[in-house]
Formats: structure tokens, sequence, C-alpha cells
């Protein structure tokens, strides 16, 4: 690798890198990107980093995501397997996301031109601290050790992270906390024309009418006068006149929204000089209406920009981290990740809310936010769709092997004055990654910038495919790459059984010789894959095999001999909406076979509750089973 | 990382610096104290570490001990309630002490120098992580974090790099059992599975065009080297290394005292097919890893087939040592709580049952489920366990001055050992101290040794001893008349106190580790103040999923308005979310568990009208009694609203609408049986179910439903 600085230009330095090196190993790959400068950013230097990232999301024409995470599945059939549909995926992706948190967001907004990659990389570094001691954003979050580990043998500072980590609150916390935390809001009320008023309605407006013509004309009146201090206080306390900062205030009691707003309606008819805020009530709504009177026109223009600034303070204090989420969604530019759904599911449930029980509403909440997600795993199907490479080193270095598309890394970045531990090259290599892929796809948005609200069509169709098949990213356990074969097949759900009970330290293979024997199903083509060491799945080649061994297994194994001292000796089996139901109801034991059982023995109660659902959700879509990754 | 150590100590000195100055001035006595770190041990140093301290626990006359975890409680409902009985106190520290993890551990072994008429400590700190350092079976090595108590180490300035780079890691008892037997199975196994997979190779059939040409090309290359080593053996020309290129990937060498060819180079696919070859086409050669992690294989030649079976077992058998090698090496920190144990050393610690819950934990196997089992089981680690926030309670001196302050460690230590708190503060409230404790790191040594980093165990520990010398003292134990006190434990005037700990410090219940009870004499240690009526728990009603804006105060006059003014007499919030009712008597529990029942049954006028639908408002409020909280809190899941919890792991309860009769009066008569063990008899029994009968069959009339339920309180009073 070639790295060139131009070390004069002080203040914009600008790294060019030429990528035409083989990669030989996996390894070297990150080594070589040591030297890439990427913005650290903790909470010291976060509000300068907010003010550069908005201007390079608003001239980018992309932005890509990489999380660093604390974990992702905690038993083995708790990652994505080849068996899992899109739904199963997502209540697996949706439990991760629930427990383990981020450390580290990379965010990189960039621009293709031609097959050069204009990229400005920030690695955030998040810590869920309670900044406003509310008990948010997060009252715990799990971490494994296996992932912490590998996080420090790569450099990662958890002092830094945890010290100085930048905390978040998610939109609906934000929401939950408005009136956790004494602030005023500026009333943003619609004012409606309004409803026919009620007699009471009347009343209420009369009085609060004469409360602060009274009032005014009071301050009018001492502001002439020279009183005595004592007379002052006085008349402070009969009026309820208080102070905002340096202008004089009222504070007018509420009931009800509805007498909120009377009470703007009403300001807003008496008087250009009078400013409503309103004061949230301890359990939400509004408790009351302060009305601060300001001294002239240009007085109240300057009040209305103290109270927005304060609010852009206060929103930065109270989002934190969640600014920048809000400002890729405001700019509508499409969203590059690798395995979007992972990362995807862990953005939603920290910084939007907490997620929905079902992949549909998941994906329609996401698509308010972010209406293009673009996932480079995804477009790597699209090369060959037999190869798959599941982490991002080898995809790179797999197109690199395959293709002719060189790609230049142009990064603009300012200095670090630092030279400390640089992190969040993923969200590098997954820019390097996409550009590669447009161009070996011939997938060339030029015309991204004329028209920023809608992607360009030609990438529309990749765009929001949260692809089920796969593995995690980044897996510090197994980082072996696992290129599909040719033992790919489409499989209906309906054909897969789910076997255990059969005693551990079985293989697949005795597994299988076993249940030759047993039925005469299984006279037929079939295949066994182990899942964890509890349970296996049964592959049937012939529509209606799997209903007809089931059926034997319910009837105890009448008239097969061998199938019945099996289950007696403990087998089970279960079809694919056991385990769809476990994967729902959230069933994540260690061992799949607990789930099952589970999800088995509270089959009456949930099939009343969910009877509405189609129970075929599953059927619908096939799958692709690839029989070596199991 | 050696640096940060340096910064961390130099600034306490520079603190310290100041401290001094004042404390010259006012103490003519005291020398000047001294700083030097305490004994930091990470992976490092840890061996000579633990060399050191066998011999300093085995002096030792006690060995106090202080834990630094990730978090407190995994829930906020999850933290000591006031309505938490014994039994659920211990389930709520089980949960902790399993969820997170311990990252400090302080060891600091105090030994009574009879020459210096003082103690000498020798404080330890050790970094621990639970890094998975061999291969086990899922579930992954996964620990909860408390964001506060992150928050709260950050700000003690706790070094979370070193911890999980150089952390120690360790293995519990029950995972060597577990990894060594597995050992023993896959070895067992193996032998029998080569037969098998052997004639399973030679089956194999090969499918690939490339694998057959591989396949031969190895066939080949393997014939050939073994025929040149036959030939060689006869007396013929040196075995020739074939082409050069192959050379690289071919290498002749001896393994065992035996030729063998050492593969390099070649992908997992392509030695599996080599194995294949040459299991299948050579009788004398053998196949074998012997190095899993390199994955460096060799192919030997055997002469016979003894010499061949003989080969097997022994890379086998060495194999396997390898093994057990490396399950013992992962031991790791679980060799200082062996240490700890075996010495029998009375264990002092301050409000430590959280802690020794988390060493069972940690270091013996999972926490067993009761009280009382884990009360036998640890006795037998650790015969002799203190607690010094018993032993200030419990003293008639130390006792009036605690109340004073709090008796935290940091002000415990304040005003028991002002000279050696020195710097903290408080001396005016200070008592003389009558022992006097030197402190010795490696070859440094001073007698007035002062830290001061709080929070770091390593320095808990050793204030937690100092503590303890003190109060002995002040019990009236002479360290000076005592020549050789053989045991601590068994001295008369501490043995009332040995083996009782707080289960909870603000309820002041406290458990005998003897018996695994709580212990009556309670309340004589407890010297806060309830503010709470007495709480019987089978007058309970735990109550969830009610209407968010709902306060406790109308909580208690909705149920008042309908079982009578006196019939509530606490409403404890447990969270947002959900509430304990305590009734009068224990029948109004299983009564208004009944009349919730009806009323959500009944979606008639009187459901609507009745005073506690606006407890019922939404249709997700949830009720059941005392047992079930026991059983959510028994559960692994922690959510972080109750609702949250119940609904999850509740699913059992969930009340469902008009469904089944049948199930509906199973269901009714099980919570009915569950609340009220004690009270229940059966004719209770026996209306309940008629009741529910006379429902299912429609008979039951809504204004029945008043007249039954409404006057509750008559009912029940007669």
């Amino acid at each position: 690798m070639v790295l060139r600085r131009t070390m004069s230009q002080r203040r914009f330095l600008c790294t060019k890198i030429t990528n035409h090196h083989r990669h030989d190993h996996r390894h070297d790959h990150h080594h070589n990107h040591r030297r890439w400068p990427i913005k650290q950013v903790t909470k010291s230097n976060f509000s300068e980093a907010l003010e550069q990232i908005k201007n390079h999301i608003h001239g980018s024409d992309f932005v890509a995501v990489s999380l660093q995470r604390t974990g992702s599945h905690s038993s083995p059939w708790h990652r994505v397997l080849p068996i899992d549909t899109v739904e199963t995926s997502y209540f697996k992706a949706k439990y991760a996301a629930e427990r383990f948190q981020v450390l580290q967001f990379a965010v990189c907004p960039f621009s293709l031109r031609a097959s050069k990659v204009i990229a400005h990389p920030y690695n955030f570094h998040l810590f869920p601290r309670d900044e406003l001691k509310i008990g948010m954003p997060s009252y715990s979050f799990s971490c494994q050790s296996s992932y912490l580990t590998s996080m420090a043998r790569e450099g990662f500072d958890f002092n830094a992270c945890i010290y100085d980590g930048i905390s978040y609150l998610s939109r609906t916390q934000e929401l939950a906390s408005k009136d956790r935390i004494e602030n005023l809001v500026p009333s943003k009320y619609m004012l409606q024309s309004s409803s026919a008023n009620s007699v009471a309605d009347a009343v209420f407006v009369e009085r609060i009418k004469s409360r602060v013509k009274h009032w005014r004309n009071a301050l009018n009146d001492s502001s002439t006068r020279t009183e005595d201090a004592l007379i002052k206080c006085l008349r402070k306390l009969v009026l309820g006149s208080e102070a905002y900062g340096s202008r004089p205030c009222l504070s007018i009691d509420v009931c009800s929204e509805r007498q909120v707003q009377l009470t703007l309606e009403m300001l807003r008819e008496f008087s250009d000089d009078l400013v409503p805020l309103l004061v949230p009530a301890n359990g939400g709504g509004t408790q009351a209406v302060r009305v601060v009177l300001t001294s002239s026109k240009e007085d109240r223009e300057s009040f209305q920009r103290e109270l927005q600034d304060l609010e852009a303070e206060q929103n930065k204090r109270v989002r934190g981290f969640r600014e920048v989420i809000e400002l890729i969604s405001a700019s509508q530019k499409p969203v590059v990740a690798h395995n979007s759904l992972n990362d995807f599911t862990f953005i939603h449930s920290k910084f939007l809310s907490s997620l929905p029980s079902s992949m549909d509403e998941f994906k329609c909440s996401l698509s308010l936010v972010f209406p293009h997600i673009l996932d480079v795993s995804h477009l790597m199907k699209e090369i060959g769709p037999l190869k798959k490479v599941t982490n991002l080193p080898a995809a790179i270095s797999y197109l690199k092997r395959r293709f002719f598309a060189p790609i230049d890394m142009e990064i603009c970045h300012q200095a670090d004055a630092n030279e400390g531990k640089i992190h969040g090259y993923n969200v590098l290599r997954i820019s390097e990654l996409f550009a590669k892929l447009c161009s070996i796809l011939r997938i060339v948005p030029e015309t991204l910038e004329a028209d920023n609200n809608r992607l360009p069509s030609v990438l529309e169709g990749y765009a929001n495919v949260f692809s089920p098949c796969s593995p995690s990213s980044y897996d510090p356990i197994d980082r072996d790459i696992s290129v599909w074969t040719d033992n790919t097949r489409k499989v209906d759900g309906k054909d897969l059984v789910f076997l255990w009970g059969f005693g551990g330290g079985m293989s697949a293979r005795m597994l299988k010789k076993l249940l030759r024997n047993s039925h005469e199903v299984f006279s037929e083509e079939f295949d066994v894959r182990l899942l964890d060491k509890s349970c296996a799945v049964v592959v049937f080649c012939n529509p209606g095999s799997s209903e007809s061994f089931l059926e034997a297994m319910d009837s105890g194994g009448v008239s097969c001999e061998s199938l019945r001292e099996m289950i007696s000796d403990g087998l089970r089996a279960t079809d694919y909406q056991t385990y769809w139901r476990a994967c729902r109801l959230g069933l994540w034991e260690a061992d799949l076979a607990d789930a099952l059982d589970k999800a088995l023995a509270d089959d009456d109660s949930l099939s009343k509750a969910h009877s509405e659902e189609p129970s075929e959700i599953c059927w619908n879509s096939e799958l692709m089973i690839n029989l070596d990754a199991l | 990382m050696k640096n940060q150590w340096i910064v961390r100590v130099l600034s306490k000195t520079l603190t310290l610096a100041s401290h001094t100055r004042s404390l010259c001035s006012s103490t003519t006595t005291s020398s000047p104290s001294t700083t030097f770190s305490l004994k930091n041990v990470t992976k490092s140093n840890f061996e000579s570490a633990l060399t050191d301290l066998r011999c300093l626990v085995r002096d030792a006359d006690f060995v106090s001990i202080d834990l630094e975890m990730t978090g407190v409680t995994s829930a906020p409902w999850r933290e000591s309630l006031e309505c938490d009985r014994f039994d659920i106190r211990y389930l709520k520290t089980k949960d902790s002490a399993e969820k997170f993890a311990v990252v400090q551990f302080g060891v600091c072994p105090f030994r009574w120098d009879r020459s210096k008429q003082s103690f000498v400590a020798h404080p330890h700190n050790f970094y621990i992580f639970p890094r998975q350092e061999i291969p086990v079976d899922w579930p992954s090595y996964e620990f909860l974090c408390q964001t506060t108590s992150l928050d709260f180490l950050a700000k003690y300035q706790f070094d979370f790099n070193l911890c999980i780079q150089e952390g120690i890691s360790y293995l519990s008892r029950g995972q060597e059992d577990e990894a060594l037997r597995r050992l023993h199975i896959v070895y067992e196994d193996e032998l029998s599975e080569m037969q098998c997979n052997l004639r399973e190779a030679r089956d194999t059939p090969l499918v690939r065009v490339a694998d057959v040409l591989f396949t031969e090309r190895m066939k080949n290359r393997i014939s050939e080297w073994r025929d040149g080593l036959l030939l060689h053996r006869k007396g013929g020309s040196k075995f020739q290394e074939s082409s050069s290129d192959s050379s690289q990937q071919f290498q002749t060498i001896f393994f065992k005292m035996r030729p063998a060819l050492l593969l390099n180079g070649f992908t997992s696919r392509q030695l599996r097919l080599i194995q294949l070859v040459t299991e299948k086409h050579f009788e004398d050669l053998v196949y074998i890893y012997t190095n899993v992690e390199t994955s460096s294989v060799q192919i030997v030649y055997t002469d016979s087939k003894n010499d061949r079976e003989g080969l097997v077992k022994e890379v086998k058998d060495g194999r396997r040592k390898e093994a057990e090698m490396k399950i013992k090496a992962a031991v790791g920190f679980r060799h200082v709580f062996d240490l700890l144990s075996s010495e029998q050393k009375l264990i002092v610690g301050h409000n430590c049952f959280l802690d020794i819950a988390h060493i069972y934990s940690k270091f013996v196997g999972p926490l067993p489920l009761t009280a009382e089992e884990f009360s036998t089981s640890i006795h037998k680690y650790f015969p002799y366990i203190i607690d010094t926030k018993i032993l200030l309670n419990a003293n008639d001196v130390l006792r009036p001055m605690m109340k004073k302050g709090s008796t935290s460690l940091a002000k415990a230590f304040a005003c028991v050992c002002p000279e050696i708190a020195s710097g903290v503060n408080g001396s005016g409230l200070g008592l003389k101290p009558r022992v006097q404790v030197e402190v010795q790191v490696d070859d440094m040594r001073s007698s007035n040794w002062n830290s001061g980093a709080k929070h770091e165990a390593g320095y808990d520990a050793f204030m937690t001893g100092c503590v303890f010398a003190q109060a002995c003292s002040h019990l009236g134990f002479d360290f000076k008349l005592h020549s050789s006190f053989t045991n601590l434990a068994n001295d008369e005037k501490l043995r009332k106190h040995i083996n009782l700990l707080y289960l909870s410090w603000f309820s002041g219940e406290i458990i005998d580790l003897r018996t695994g009870k709580q212990t009556a004499e309670s309340s004589y240690y407890n010297s806060l103040k309830t503010k709470y009526p007495k709480i019987v728990f089978s007058n309970i009603a735990l109550i969830w999923g009610f209407p968010l804006k709902l306060k406790a105060r109308e909580i208690r006059e909705c149920i008042s308005k309908t079982f009578g003014p006196l019939s509530v007499t606490l409403v404890y919030n447990l969270d947002e979310t959900a509430v304990f009712v305590q009734f009068s008597k224990a029948e109004l529990v299983s009564d208004f568990l009944r009349l919730k029942e009806i009323l959500e049954r009944s979606n008639g006028p009187i459901s609507v009208l009745h005073p506690l639908s606006k407890l019922l408002e939404g249709g997700n409020t949830r009720a059941a009694t005392y047992e079930v909280y026991k059983e959510i809190c028994s559960s692994p899941i922690s959510e972080v609203l109750f609702a949250d919890q119940a609904e999850m792991i509740g699913i059992k309860w969930k009340t469902e609408p008009v469904g089944s009769n049948v199930e509906a009066e199973t269901r009714v008569g099980e919570t009915f049986i569950q609340g009220d063990e004690m009270n229940a008899n059966e004719s209770d029994l026996g209306k309940i179910s008629s009741m529910i009968n006379d429902l299912s069959r429609g008979h039951f009339r809504e204004s029945e439903i008043i007249d039954s339920s409404y006057p509750a309180e008559a009912q029940v009073s007669k």
C-alpha cells in the first residue's frame, strides 16, 4: 500500500491511498488500514464534530454506517441459521439488539466519482451514561467476554469509552423524559380555529384574561412608580408575578389541553408582547402556561431567539449522539451497511424506539426514518448467486481476486493532533466495497445529486432488503469464510422437522443412520443436520413426508417398533411452526431443545391469543438452505 | 499500562502531601504517612504473586476481602425492597451474583507481629476478567453491566483496559470438573469414533474431478515417500526429496523416533482428502494432528500394527495431557479462592453477603436455589466468615458512634481508624486506635500507609481488615495478651458474631450461615426503624399492569371502597408498574383475586361501575399472590419494568379472555392454594369452585356478584 502524506497542508490533510495491491491474508488487510485518518469522536469533541459531519452528510451521496457491539449471540442457535426466514432472523436480531450495547458507531458520508470514493469517516465512541439522572438510556447491558477481548486485542480504549463516551436518548425516551427534565417548552401549538366554545370555556377565558390584564397593567404602573421594597414584594405576591430571566412572567395553571389551547388563543389575541411557554406536568401533559412579558417587538424577537438557542442546546444535551442519527435521517441520503438487519435493529432499539414485534412493522417504522438502506452483503449476492462471503475483508479480497475494479479511497480530514488509536475501519471497508460493487455491477449512481430525495432507479432494486441468511458480520469466534457451495437448494419450511431428545454426543451422521431404519419416510432421500448439540433438523425432499413422519411421532410410533423405541428413549419432533413460535415468544433458552419444549408447552395459550395471525406466515417464503452451512 | 499506575500513585501522593502537612501540625505522634501502591496483580505477575500470597495467607491471622463488580441489580425492581421476604432476598442476591462479573478482587492478609506488637497487612488488588481461555461449549461467557455501576467505577478511575486485557481469568470448580469430564469423554470416544470414521472414510466416494485428481497425486507422492523410506531402510540410497515445489509442502522429519512427513500449506479440504488417502491406502502410515492450533499435520511411518496402535495411543495421551494442562492453567484466579478455602482462615468482609455469593458462583459453581443450601455449601469452603458491619452494630461502644454517620466502609474506617485514615476526614469523631497496623507491599513497609484509593478492592479490603482489628479490640479482645491465637474465630467474644451476615442492611435482616436461616435476634442488630407496618406476606397481593397514571393512594382507595376502609394496611410501590397491597386478612387476598377474575369476565354495566374498574382499566391489570412474586424473582430474565418482566415469564397466569371454563377453574384454584397454604381450608376451596362452577353454567347473575363480593369485608369478618 502506498501512502502519501502531504505534511505541508496542516489544516486539511488529504491522505490519498491507492489500492492496487493484493491481499493474500485477511489479517494484513486490517493492518494496512492502520493509518487511514478516521476522526475519533468522544464527549469532548462532539459538538465540533457534529457541526462538521452535518456539512459532510449534506455534501455526500451516501452515508455508510458500521456498529461495534458488545456481543451477538449467546448460544449457537441464537445466530441466524440457514433455516431462518426473514421473520425468525428478525426475532434473533431483535433479541441481540435489546440486550447488547453499541460502544462504537462509525459514520462515513461518502460520494462516488468515477472510480474514486471521497469519504469523511467518523467514529463515535458511545456509552449509555445516565447524564440526566433519569435512569436512561439503558439500565444495564450485556457483554460477551469474547467480544470485549477481541476489541481489546485491537487496541480499543475502554477507559475512553466509559469515561468519555457520548450518551444518547432514543426518540421515545426523549418523549418519555420530557416531563422529567425540567425545561420549558416554547409553545408550538398549531392554533386551530377554535371549535364552538362552551360556557365553561368562556368563563375560563374571561377569568384568565382579566388576570393577565391586571398583571400587565400593574407591571406597567409599577415600572413608572418608585415603590417601597415591601410594597413591591407584596404586590408581586398578590399578582403572582414571577421573573423569567430578566423579564417578568406570570403562571397560569391549566387543567386540560383544552384550557391550554384556550389560553394560547386568548394570549395571541390579547397582545403581541406576550410569549407563552408551557410548563410540562409530572405525568405528561401540561401543568401551566407561563406568560413572559417582553418590552418591545425587538425584545420579543431576541427572546424567541434565546429560546431557540436554549432548545438547541437542550436537544444536544438530551439527544446526544442521536443528533447524528437525526442528521442522517433528515438528509434522506441512502444509508449503506453490511448485514443491515443486525445494525438497524440496534439503531432502531437504541435511537428510535423499542423494536416492534414483527418484521413488517419494523420495516415500516424504519423506512420512515431511513427510506433507502443498501446492504453490501445483499449486493454481494448479486455478483454470484452461489458465492457468498461473510465478512468484509474477505469480501473485499474476494472481489479483488475475481474482478478488476480499482477504487481510490480519498479521505479528506483534518488531521488529529494526537496520533491515537484509530478505530472504525469497517465503515471505510463498507464504502470501498460498495464502490467496487457498484462498478462491477455497472450501477453508477451519477445522477444522485440531481434529485436528493429519490434513489436512482438503478439502485432501487437493491434497497431495503434485509437478507435473512447473513451470518453476523463480525464474529470473533469464527472468522472463517464460508463460501456458498452448490449444496444449496430451496426448501419449503413445511419439509423441515425438528428433532431432539436423542441424547448427547450424537453426530448428524449417526442420527441419520438411526432414522433411516426407524420409519418408512426415511427410505426416501432426506438430510439431517445438527443445529446445536441438543437439536437437529431433518430436511425432507418429498412434500408430505414431514407430515407423515410427524403423524407417526404423534401416534407414538405405532407399527414402527424402532421409532417407538426412540420415542420411549425421549425422542421428540415438531414442525417449523413451533420453531417460529419459540423465536416469536422469545424463548431464548441456551439449548434449542429446551426452547422447543417450552414453545410446545405454551402452545395452547398462544394459539388462542394469536389465532388471528396467519399461521402460514413462515411457509409463504421458501427457504434457501445451504446444508453445508448447518 | 505502567505509566497509568505511576500517574495514579503520583496524583495520590500529591493529594496526600497536603493532608500530611496539616496532619503534622496537629499530631505529633504520627510520622508522615508514606504512600506506595498496593500490590496490583494481573495476568503477568499472577504466578509470582500467588506464590508469595500462599505464605502470607498461611501465616495470617485473618484475611479481609472485597470485590468490585460490574453491577448490583439487573432491574430496578430487583433492588432490595421493604416487602421482600427472606427467601426473596436470597433470590435477588443470587440473581445479582449470577448476572454480573467481578472485575477486581481485593485480598489482604493480616498477621500479628508479636515483636512489634502490631498487625502487618499485605493488601493485594487482583484484576480479574471472565475471559474464555479454553474452548468450552456454549453458552458463551457473558455478563451484565449496570450502566451506573460502570460510571461509578469510572469515577474512581477504574482501569477497564487493564482489566479486560490483563485481568486474570478463572474457572469455577464446576467448570473445571465439567471440562475434565468432557475431555475424558472425548478421549474415550475418539478411539471408537476413529474406527467408525475409518470405515466410512473408505466408503465415501469422491465426487469432484478435481478431488479425484488431487487424491491420486497425493497417493503417488505419499507412496513415493514410503517406498523411498523402505528402500533406505534396506540399505538403499537415501530418500531423495522430490521436486522442489513440493518440498515446501512435504518435509521429512522424525516424530517420536519414527520417520514422518510434515505437511505444510494445504487447505483444510486438501488435508481431509490426504487423510482419506492415507487411511484408505496405507496400512503402515498414520495421519496425525500434532498441534490443533497451528493445524500442523504429519504422516508417520509405523513398523507394525502394534507400533501403530502404540503411536496412536501415545499421541492421544500426549494431547490429552496437554489439554489437561490447559484446563489446569485456566483455573487461574480460583487458586486464590482455593488457597483461602484450604487454609480455613477467618474471612473478614464488610457487608459481604453479596461478595460471598459472587465468590460461590464464580469459583464453586451455580448458586443453590435456597439460602439454606447455599449456607451449608459455602460453610464447607469458608467455615468462618465475619462481617464488620455486624460487628460495628453489635458493639455498645461503636454503635452509638456509627449512628452519627453511616456504617459505610469509608465512614467506619475514618471513625474507627482515624490515624490510618488520617487524610480522609472526621478525625474529630475518632477514637484512639488501640491496634497498630503496618502495611507491607513487597519490600516496602510502612506503619502509616495510606493509598487512599477508595473503591479499589485491595484498599477496601485493607480498610475492612483495619476496622475489624479495631473493633475486636473494642470488644475486649487484647491481641497483646494472646501470645499465639491459633484461631481467632474460636474466641468466645467473636464466636457469637461469626457467620452472621446482613442479607439486607436496610431491613436489618441477618442470615446465619451455620443454619441458613434468618437469625432470631435480627432486630438486635437492626439500627434502622422501619417506617412501615409489620409485613405479613400471606396478606399481600401483587398487582401490576394497571394504568400508569394510577397512584398508590388511588389504588388503596379503589380497594378500600370494595373491601372496606380498613381492609388495606399497606400499598407499596414495587416500581411504577406494580404495587404490593397488604390486606388486613389473608382471606382478602383470595377474595380480591376472585373478584377481579369475575369482574373481568362479565362485561356488563356492573363491572364498569364497580369501584375496582378504575384499577382494571385498560384490561392489562394482573394480580397474583406473593408466591408468584417469588416465581418472578427466580426467573433468569430481567426486564426493566416489573410489568414487562411478569408478562415475559408469566404467560401461564395471563388472565385469558373468557376461554375454557375448566382451565379457568383449575387456575383460580391454584392461585388460591398458592396464596393461602397456611390458612386455606377445604370449605373455602369448595366455596370458590362452586362459585366458579355456577359462573360457568351461567347461573351466576350479576346481582349476585355484588351480593357476594361488595360487602366482602362483612363476609370475611365473620
